[in-house]
């Protein structure tokens, strides 16, 4: 922390970011009562877990999605030599501030959608899970740098379609996409589901989240350590305080 | 005047070197697009049905017209760039130089901002004939108006967004600024037409920078009229006074503050 006003002027301007999307669906709201098959409340609710997620993925895992640049860039040399595992401390080693802000964002759009005990929970869980799906992801897709060098672009590109995608009703989209959906972009997973979840449980439906969770952290954590022994230093001088 | 030309067309010819690395960014610009027709045509169930004297066809171009500039502006970019100079101290390599930063951080950013315009708007205008097979009815000369209002707009918008940055010299991160402006811009400004908010609001909006960087020459792109052009281009250059004025108080009050430690 900087200082004190970076600090809470990052945190209450990321709310305030993330709010001015409400007027964008007030106005598509007064056209038409359904998009997609969500009402107003689960499009907020659609926001709250985007938010949630987003701020998860971003503010416990930050270097996850610069994972590419620390690869290529020789920069994991300072997280080889401490007797810590290499992934966990590499991805962790930030945070990103601004995304408390998403993370607060989230439960006030929880608490719009209707408060319970049972949905804070639920919101909660998911929140978690879908951080560390979108964690994973990046993991997955930043590791290809060891075999591919400069893919920066390819996993930013997948970064970015995560969260364009992730605020849109999964309605409105038609074929291909919504195979994407459950894929290659895990978005399903990550918001539709769990938005499913919370308006109607289904143990079946929170086993399958539970399960692609845990599948695509194996993952990464195979994939980088594969691409782990390919590794080779760029003798770069840095010091982890 | 000749050092900034001299500065634009640098910094065109090494944007030009890039052009992959702008290409590749382009994906977002789809991305964003094909939601949008997605999202509208499930709003219009009629394509000829008119919401707010807007059919779908123009609703579709008319996001396309204010992704292009809002994209080609790359404002998180030059936000990020003032913010960064005047946090390091790099804006005292700047200030002794026989230019003004404004005006030097003006003609840099917009030997970017040609390159992408060019490169987006043609993907743009082939992504919308491409889904929607029709193009507005626009002439000649019509064409090179919405192309001069498109000019403003980005000039406009330039100097808005070094003003935030600017603002770095009073607090240490000006960029959750930029967050909130780009946020009012894209929501209020690119979805929707003016016509497509509460009554009550329009007359506040049409008073608002929207009305001159993201309405206006989208709107004149969808719904060429010459009186709307000649209105449009005079609150541009009201706006575009306004604009020059605010970057300017701020960079002169700012720099006075401006505290450099040599090394």
């Amino acid at each position: 922390m900087l200082n004190k006003v970076t600090f809470f002027s990052n945190i209450i301007f990321m709310i305030l970011n993330n709010a001015c999307f409400i007027i964008q669906w007030v106005i598509i709201y007064s056209l038409k009562n359904n998009v997609g098959g969500y009402s107003f409340k689960q499009i907020l609710l659609l926001w709250g877990i985007a938010a949630g997620t987003f701020g998860v993925a971003h503010f416990f895992f930050k270097e996850a999605f610069d994972l590419s640049d620390t690869i290529n860039t020789g920069k994991l040399d300072a997280y080889l030599i401490q007797p810590k595992n290499v992934l966990i401390s590499s991805i962790t080693s930030s945070v990103e501030v601004s995304c408390i802000g998403d993370m607060i964002y989230g439960w006030i759009m929880l608490f719009l959608y209707g408060f319970s005990i049972k949905n804070a929970l639920l919101f909660l869980f998911f929140s978690i899970t879908g951080g560390l799906i979108i964690a994973s992801l990046a993991v997955i897709f930043g590791s290809l740098s060891f075999w591919f060098g400069r893919v920066e672009i390819v996993a930013n590109t997948i970064n970015n379609l995560m969260t364009t995608f992730a605020t849109y009703p999964e309605g409105i989209f038609k074929g291909f996409v919504k195979v994407l959906f459950y894929t290659l972009l895990p978005i399903g997973f990550v918001n539709y589901i769990p938005i499913n979840l919370l308006k109607e449980f289904s143990l079946l439906q929170f086993g399958i989240v539970v399960f692609i969770t845990i599948l695509f952290i194996a993952l990464a954590f195979f994939l980088f350590y594969k691409g782990l022994k390919r590794y080779s230093s760029s003798n770069l001088m840095n010091a982890r305080v | 005047m000749r050092k900034y030309f001299y500065i634009l067309k640098s910094e065109c010819m090494s944007n030009l070197q890039y052009a992959f690395d702008i290409l590749v960014g382009f994906i977002s610009y789809c991305i964003l697009i094909f939601i949008f027709l997605n999202l509208w045509k499930y709003i219009y169930q009629d394509p000829n049905e008119l919401i707010n004297g807007y059919s779908m066809n123009q609703m579709i171009w008319y996001v396309i017209v204010t992704e292009i500039l809002w994209m080609s502006l790359g404002g998180r970019k030059l936000c990020k760039k003032i913010c960064n100079d005047v946090k390091s101290g790099n804006i005292a390599y700047n200030i002794n130089k026989p230019y003004n930063y404004v005006e030097y951080a003006l003609f840099n950013h917009m030997g970017l901002v040609i390159i992408r315009f060019v490169l987006v708007g043609l993907l743009g205008l082939i992504l919308g004939l491409l889904f929607l097979r029709m193009f507005p009815e626009l002439t000649l000369l019509e064409g090179l108006a919405v192309l001069f209002s498109c000019l403003l707009a980005t000039i406009i918008n330039i100097f808005l967004v070094i003003s935030i940055g600017l603002i770095s010299f009073f607090i240490e991160d000006a960029n959750p600024f930029f967050w909130v402006y780009s946020k009012m811009i894209l929501v209020v400004g690119t979805i929707f037409p003016i016509e497509y908010f509460p009554q009550a609001l329009q007359p506040i909006i049409k008073f608002s920078p929207i009305y001159v960087v993201s309405y206006g020459p989208a709107k004149l792109f969808v719904d060429f009229s010459f009186m709307n052009w000649v209105n449009i281009t005079i609150a541009q250059f009201i706006y575009l006074g306004i604009a020059f004025l605010i970057c300017h108080g701020i960079y002169y009050k700012g720099v006075k503050k401006l505290n450099v430690n040599g090394g």
